[in-house]
């Protein structure tokens, strides 16, 4: 059953390297300096500056993604971007989940000072607890 | 079929199991060890998920925090090692594509001596963190902080000694069916690690430094 070659390294997934690895390094300095660059010049408001670099970071996960790990839709790679797409969600909910939990916690139970968020919209009406 | 009226799997008359299937050792160990990598992806995401929590000021506990913590200098010159580490292993996979053993050999060793940068400017940091007193066990934030920070060095470490191993086996063995498989999942590990890097960079360093 073993899949005997002469030539190990002429397998496909071994051909997939090629000068997309210096496109990524390249992509990957340039956006992690703009990141970089955006911060330090303060550039946004900081709602604004974490939603620039979190893009940014987007960006040069996905180019990474394509460039460095082959995520491509062609026969010998359909099955591994297809793991990772079914990874995202998980990867997301998370991470967005579990702050989104404590950050609730967080207001309710007043721990956070009041210079780091606003209080909740609504006035949580009062429970008998 | 005959294999199923009979009662037993004949491996060479099923089609299931045709050589020319795309059944083969490399594609087949290459997305097990891919899975494994994404397992491995969801312990990071555990411990981002921790760092969103307790990394608002109140968890520092009055210790340090912020931008005395994260210095977005440093990490970008990690970033330019890590990043520069990964491409000499590229390299090296591109010397795999035709043979070529000495240059792979140049190339996983590159990588080695890169990733050895990256490790002195982030143990360096580390200890720098600990002498100015932000231990990981001076607060919520800095246990949170510092997990990520040794978790992430620790596969760098595993990465080095994976290189050191494949140094080896690449010259006494060539470039084999076994070697060549090996070398494919160091890449698939090493190349995660620099994606890794980027929400590492993001959201421990800069975000660390914005607050």
């Amino acid at each position: 059953m073993t899949h005997t070659t002469d030539n190990a390294w002429e397998h496909p997934e071994v051909q997939l390297a090629g000068n997309g690895y210096v496109v990524a390094f390249v992509v990957g300095l340039v956006l992690m300096g703009l990141s970089l660059w955006i911060v330090r010049g303060h550039m946004f408001a900081p709602t604004g500056t974490a939603a620039a670099i979190s893009a940014l970071a987007a960006v040069a996960a996905l180019v990474q993604c394509v460039l460095l790990l082959h995520m491509t839709v062609s026969r010998t790679q359909v099955w591994q971007t297809v793991a990772l797409v079914l990874f995202i969600p998980l990867f997301a909910l998370t991470i967005g989940l579990t702050s989104w939990m404590f950050h609730g916690l967080y207001r309710r139970t007043m721990l956070m000072p009041a210079t780091h968020v606003a209080a909740p919209a609504t006035a949580t009406p009062a429970r008998a607890d | 079929m005959s294999a199923t009226t009979s009662g037993t799997l004949d491996a060479k008359s099923s089609s299931m199991w045709s050589s020319d299937h795309g059944h083969d050792v490399i594609s087949t160990k290459t997305l097990g060890f891919w899975l494994y990598m994404l397992s491995d992806a969801m312990m990071f995401t555990a411990l981002f998920a921790a760092y969103a929590v307790l990394g608002h000021a109140f968890n520092a506990a009055g210790g340090p925090w912020g931008r005395a913590v994260a210095h977005d200098g440093v990490a970008f010159r990690e970033t330019f090692w890590l990043f520069a580490s990964v491409l000499a292993y590229g390299l090296a996979m591109m010397a795999l594509k035709k043979g070529n053993r000495g240059g792979v050999l140049l190339g996983i060793a590159a990588s080695l001596v890169i990733a050895l940068g990256f490790l002195a400017v982030d143990s360096h940091e580390v200890l720098a963190l600990f002498r100015m007193g932000a231990l990981p066990e001076r607060s919520g934030f800095l246990s949170a902080f510092f997990t990520l920070v040794f978790y992430h060095g620790l596969h760098v470490v595993v990465g080095i000694a994976w290189m050191l191993v494949m140094l080896v086996q690449v010259a006494s063995a060539g470039l084999t069916e076994k070697v060549v498989y090996r070398l494919l999942n160091l890449r698939l590990f090493w190349h995660f690690q620099a994606v890794m890097w980027v929400f590492m960079f993001t959201f421990l360093y800069l975000r660390g430094a914005i607050v």
